[in-house]
């Protein structure tokens, strides 16, 4: 008898955990609640906070922005920037820092949005969400600020296919990525290769990354992750190229993959042998535009994601909601960047890595 | 090298295997890259076995790659220094962090984990802080200073297969530490410490020293290990470089014979426990396996090995044993 009472409380017990679990619709609905409520008492100066999933130059780029939009005068602000270096667990604890610092509102990267819903819940419960640069459409965010991945993947794999003659050229292909747990990963890769392949865009495909298959001419011998540890991303390239003498073309996805593949073909002597579609805008991969040897580079404008972020964050809690679009996506676009306008582009990144350094 | 005997059996399993089923695994440029790797990670394995010799541990040695290693583009291109007072500067920082590692072991009697464990922090945070956590590159410049570990030397008669450079630095320490260990009377004390260190005292061993030196030596190894990373690599993340590489020197110094219990090392055989482990790592890829399923390879393949090892050691020990007691009632 005790253990039925006690299978049956432990039972109720588990039911009640499970309907107290809040839903995403729900949060979404109370952070708007709390947004409408900012209409008749708007908060005087809010603080809001920008948290990207990594450390990289590209994240101080963004961090220029967001301190400029907390400066701007139709914003001001005051703005927080957290670079969280230790991954998935750093980003939690920040996070939650951030919440028990009374935040206004948080403007995140999710390093794995699938497995971070605890924490993103508890961010939209005590403070307002969006998401940056990588989305989690299943979290209760209130808009997503960044580019699509998969349009962007698809802007690499059409540079690839335009720099391989449009398919004729053919060939082997490798991807090299950091990871591939999080979202703008996922679709960033699928992008590329149905880019690349010439299908008709499909951003729900997916291609098992272990499967190497052959079509439109094109090999997809495979896809490598390298977790960020730069020897084995570099080791990663050489080991493909030794294994496939005659690979035709190679992308790599972060912006470490793509610098890193520049060094490999230099150091291997392999320019113009091997052609490279980049991601990002590591000085060693622009250079090596400017040579001529990588076909062209697909950048996100970071800065915008910043100052954007910023913008939205502070008009919610002035009770405006107006910016955002019925989708929940603000679009900034990814542009490419070939031999052609490589100059004037990294004359502008320098001036924005300079302003985001000196960002207070 | 007795002690180096398991590790090389292993390693030649693991070559037989990566030759039939590693594709282009023989070729000249694989083989030269390979030789590069396991040269880069063995100053770094090294240097943790000095440490290990003495009853030790180092876990800051990724951290002390990443400073050294981020230093060193940064002072080159931010700061505009010249190599010749970055490299002596990085060195120095180097072999002064193993000093107060050293002293705080052998005057203030903290645990070698502990104190390592708190450098494995600070740093990587002071990297981190220094840069501002921006990543540090040669920006396509100092290629004469690069070639310290990019250059590459052509071997008559081998069309295919350069010698890396970073073979000489590797090779060189190897032999240093080799001849230290078993032709020198300071050699034999450093063993005698780590075999039993109030022995080794009471018996005029000036083990407070030999212990601290081997600190020394162990953090200006890993100083240097960084500096010829970062030439290799061209730029690095201070959030991230280095990160897990004290595991892989440890791993590959244990795998190599030395006892984590101290008093015992093969130079040879952590030369082959690193080889080992860059040679596997290079057969997943070749091999067309899964990259997410390295380091459970690699965690297998050392558990492997050292329980290999232990059974063949309690083996012989017992051999030894039965054919002493022959030998006492003949």
């Amino acid at each position: 008898m005790k253990k039925l009472v006690s299978v049956v409380a432990l039972a109720s017990l588990s039911f009640g955990l499970l309907a107290a679990a809040p839903l995403a619709g729900d949060l979404v609905a109370a952070q708007k609640e709390r947004i409408a409520a900012y209409k008749s008492a708007p908060k005087k100066r809010s603080h809001v906070a920008f948290v990207s999933n990594g450390v990289a130059d590209f994240w101080t780029i963004a961090k220029a922005g967001a301190i400029a939009a907390g400066k701007a005068k139709d914003i001001d602000c005051d703005v927080t920037v957290e670079f969280p270096g230790g991954g998935l667990g750093d980003q939690k604890r920040m996070l939650e820092d951030l919440v028990i610092k009374g935040i206004d509102g948080i403007s995140v990267s999710p390093i794995d949005p699938t497995n971070q819903a605890e924490v993103l819940n508890l961010v939209a419960e005590k403070s307002l969400l969006i998401t940056n640069d990588s989305d989690a459409p299943s979290a209760p965010r209130l808009c997503y600020i960044g580019m699509d991945n998969y349009d962007a993947g698809l802007m690499c794999g059409k540079l690839a296919r335009e720099g391989t003659k449009n398919g004729a050229g053919g060939g082997k292909v490798a991807i090299f990525i950091g990871r591939l747990e999080q979202d703008n990963a996922k679709r960033r890769r699928q992008g590329f290769i149905d880019g690349l392949l010439g299908r008709t865009p499909d951003p729900t495909r997916y291609d098992e990354p272990s499967k190497v298959f052959t079509e439109a001419g094109y090999t997809i011998v495979g896809t490598w992750t390298d977790s960020f540890d730069r020897a084995k991303a570099k080791a990663n390239i050489e080991d493909v190229m030794i294994k496939h003498p005659d690979l035709a073309l190679m992308t790599g996805l972060f912006e470490y993959n793509s610098t890193l593949a520049v060094e490999v073909i230099r150091q291997t002597g392999k320019e113009g042998k091997v052609q490279l579609a980049a991601f990002d805008e590591g000085a060693d991969v622009i250079a090596a535009i400017k040579e001529g040897f990588v076909l062209g580079t697909v950048v996100q404008d970071p800065y915008g994601y910043g100052y954007e972020s910023v913008k939205v964050l502070n008009a919610f809690t002035k009770g405006d909601m107006s910016m955002v679009p019925a989708n929940g996506i603000i679009n900034i676009p990814a542009k490419v960047i070939k031999k052609d306008n490589a100059e004037a582009f990294w004359k502008d990144l320098k001036a924005k890595i300079k302003a985001g350094k000196e960002a207070k | 090298m007795k002690r180096a005997l398991g590790i090389i059996g292993i390693f030649l399993a693991i070559l037989v295997f990566s030759i039939f089923f590693a594709e282009n695994f023989t070729t000249g440029i694989n083989l030269m890259q390979l030789t590069n790797r396991t040269a880069l990670y063995s100053v770094l394995a090294l240097g943790a076995a000095l440490v290990i010799v003495t009853g030790g541990i180092d876990l800051s040695i990724g951290s002390v790659v990443c400073l050294a290693g981020i230093m060193t583009p940064w002072l080159l291109i931010e700061h505009e220094w010249t190599p010749w007072q970055v490299i002596p500067t990085v060195l120095a920082m180097s072999a002064f962090i193993g000093l107060c590692h050293g002293l705080l072991i052998t005057r203030l009697k903290l645990q070698p984990f502990l104190v390592t464990l708190c450098g494995l922090l600070l740093y990587r945070g002071i990297a981190r802080w220094m840069t501002g956590d921006q990543s540090q590159g040669f920006m396509g410049e100092y290629g004469d200073v690069r070639a310290i570990a990019l250059a590459k030397f052509s071997i008559p008669g081998l069309t295919d297969y350069r010698l890396p450079a970073t073979v000489i630095p590797a090779l060189v320490l190897a032999i240093l530490i080799g001849l230290f260990l078993s032709r020198t009377v300071w050699g034999r004390w450093l063993l005698a410490t780590g075999r039993n260190e109030s022995a080794a005292r009471y018996s005029g061993v000036p083990t407070a020293w030999l212990v601290t030196g081997s600190y020394v030596a162990c953090s200006l190894l890993a100083g240097f290990g960084g500096m010829l990373f970062i030439f290799d690599i061209g730029s690095a993340q201070p959030s991230d470089f280095g990160n897990f590489y004290e595991l892989y020197a440890i791993a590959a110094a244990v795998l190599g014979g030395c006892s984590l219990r101290g008093g015992e090392a093969s130079v040879v055989g952590v030369l082959f426990g690193v080889a080992t482990l860059r040679v596997l790592q290079n057969t997943i890829t070749l091999a067309g396996y899964s990259s997410q399923i390295e380091f459970a390879v690699v965690g297998g393949v050392l558990l492997l090995g050292v329980a290999a090892d232990e059974l063949i050691r309690r083996y012989a020990a017992r051999r030894l044993e039965r054919a002493g007691a022959v030998a006492a009632r003949a």
